[in-house]
């Protein structure tokens, strides 16, 4: 099954209500992205990290993926914002249809959100980049409006 | 009457930038740094718009030049370190990028 669009998961809205993600810099959870092929099934109603779909390691991917780096949520207006530092993937040689975003500190390995790229993305050798959206109240990666 | 504002939980879209046998340019990172360091909204004001591009693109220079000097900052590291583990041909081919 292909990936079928960007969603926040559901369990993520429940569990950021009773305290079960901290998006803080430094002090805050670890969050992990994780890269998958066309094979993944992910959607809203992914609610942990899941290994069926994500890419193998090679290429230089490591299963279970890279560690984000966090930006303290701020507002902007009147919405609650959260981002990241953009991800690289280094001297790497793969393709990657979509990520999943989840929380590498919470016990269960918590999915965040499911990321669709929309089109086979491949690199060879050189930077596998996700670039995350403008911090801002109308694009930012994470918004509570 | 209150507004409730039509509240909601949105996800936001990423990009991926990919490249073949090389890394990303310095002008990339610049720009991707300035539009975590200042965002210039499309429906600003005119005037206000216009200096803030402006700035934007002051600042846009020096970072590139920055990144730049912390490449050949870091290859001048590397280079060491090559000669030290007694790979000089190695080495040679970073400092000739210098």
């Amino acid at each position: 099954m292909a990936f079928t669009g960007d969603f926040l998961c559901t369990s993520f809205k429940q569990e950021i209500l009773v305290k079960e993600h901290d998006f803080t810099l430094t002090t805050g959870d670890s969050f992990k992205i994780a890269l998958y092929d066309d094979t993944a099934t992910l959607t809203a109603a992914t609610t942990v990290y899941v290994t069926g779909g994500e890419l193998a390691a090679t290429g230089n991917y490591t299963t279970t993926g890279q560690a984000l780096t966090n930006v303290t949520p701020v507002t902007s207006g009147t919405t609650a914002i959260v981002d990241f530092v953009d991800e690289v993937f280094s001297t790497a040689t793969f393709s990657a249809m979509g990520a999943l975003i989840y929380n590498d500190t919470h016990a269960s390995d918590a999915a965040v959100a499911v990321l669709d790229f929309v089109t086979l993305k491949t690199a060879t050798a050189g930077d596998f980049t996700i670039q995350f959206p403008v911090a801002d109240a109308t694009n930012a990666i994470i918004r509570i409006a | 009457m209150f507004d409730n504002g039509g509240s909601s939980l949105k996800v936001g879209a990423v990009t991926v930038a990919t490249t073949q046998n090389t890394g990303l340019s310095v002008e990339y990172w610049a720009d991707r740094c300035l539009d975590k360091i200042l965002y210039v909204a499309n429906d600003s004001a005119s005037p206000i718009k216009d200096q803030a591009q402006a700035y934007k693109e002051d600042i846009r220079r020096v970072l590139v030049a920055y990144i730049g000097q912390a490449i050949k900052s870091d290859r001048t590291t590397l280079y060491n370190l090559l000669l030290r583990q007694s790979q000089g041909d190695m080495a040679e081919i970073l400092r000739k990028e210098l």
